[in-house]
């Protein structure tokens, strides 16, 4: 049964840990676009919609990088495939 | 909570389990039909007040891919603007008690992505011909046509897993906080759903048009 128990706990740590670090770095890179953007659009104020367009397909391009993070921690919480090895 | 990725089976039609996600999707379509049947029956040159909201969302949507691809507005209208309207309004499902987002569930939006898989090489060959489409895959250099070929099918599953796990990740969020305090600790987090879920219908829809507009242009090889 410890083992049982052991493999649980990591399995939660594991989702909780990676969605912490996975969130991290998309967000530094989703503020350096932002700012980045923002500069621009405060230079050259003609230019906003191109500018944002591209800024949100850049955004979601980055923000998928975070979402894969949270399907794998989803598919460790909730639909684990190892499960049935552990638990005979 | 095993529902997120499971979905519910409701009944069985001819032998086909029917989940919650499949009557949602009747619903969504079912609404879409029903009120562009009723705005438009007597169409005029001058629109009527309910004629204009939707005069509105379709030249809001052929003025995107204009935009981002001039002189196609018309040609990817249909697909574009289907794929807009049904993904805008199925993110926004989920909001009504009892339904759940189409677009929560797998199996919907890698549907979606497969749609917009197969539009690619389709319009591109309708507009280019078999032989420069084929073409592309070898330009600048044969070596290329395998990676070429890879990052059509990463780009989409990587369209499906993003519309996926933000639509499902927010269910998710708003169902636990509904076990915390059931009372008005969701409501903020529900009127932030309507952003990300339109929000997401827009990045879909222009990243469909990007895909399409990269396959119909000669790209100058």
């Amino acid at each position: 049964m410890q083992g049982e128990i052991l493999f649980l706990c990591i399995t939660v740590f594991t989702a909780g840990f990676s969605i912490a670090l996975g969130v991290m770095f998309p967000a530094i890179g989703q503020g350096k676009a932002c700012s980045q953007a923002l500069e621009s659009i405060a230079r050259q104020p003609e230019a906003a919609g191109p500018i944002s367009r591209t800024l949100f397909v850049g955004l979601a391009m980055l923000e998928s990088l975070a979402i894969y993070v949270l399907v794998v921690s989803f598919i460790l919480l909730f639909a684990n495939p190892l499960l049935k090895y552990v638990f005979k | 909570m095993e529902e997120v990725l499971n979905p519910h089976i409701l009944f069985w039609l001819f032998g086909l389990p029917v989940t919650k996600t499949v009557v949602s999707t009747w619903i969504v379509m079912g609404f879409l039909v029903l009120f562009s049947f009723l705005f438009t029956r007597k169409m005029r040159l001058i629109p009527t007040r309910l004629q204009n909201i939707l005069e509105l969302f379709v030249e809001a949507i052929l003025n995107l891919i204009e935009d981002m691809s001039p002189g196609n507005g018309r040609k990817f209208l249909p697909l574009v603007g289907t794929l807009a309207l049904f993904i805008g309004v199925s993110d926004i499902t989920g909001l009504v008690p009892g339904l759940k987002s189409p677009t929560s569930d797998f199996n919907t939006t890698f549907a979606l992505a497969l749609v917009v898989f197969f539009a690619v090489p389709y319009y591109g060959i309708r507009t280019r011909g078999l032989k420069n489409y084929v073409r592309s895959y070898f330009s600048p250099s044969p070596i290329l046509a395998p990676f070429h070929i890879i990052s059509e099918i990463t780009r989409t599953v990587s369209l499906a897993l993003r519309l996926f796990g933000n639509i499902m990740g927010e269910e998710t969020i708003i169902a636990i906080l509904f076990l915390l305090s059931p009372l008005f600790l969701p409501l903020p987090m529900m009127l932030f759903s309507i952003f990300t879920g339109v929000i997401q219908a827009y990045i879909f829809t222009v990243l469909t048009v990007v895909y399409l507009s990269a396959a119909v242009e000669s790209s100058g090889h």
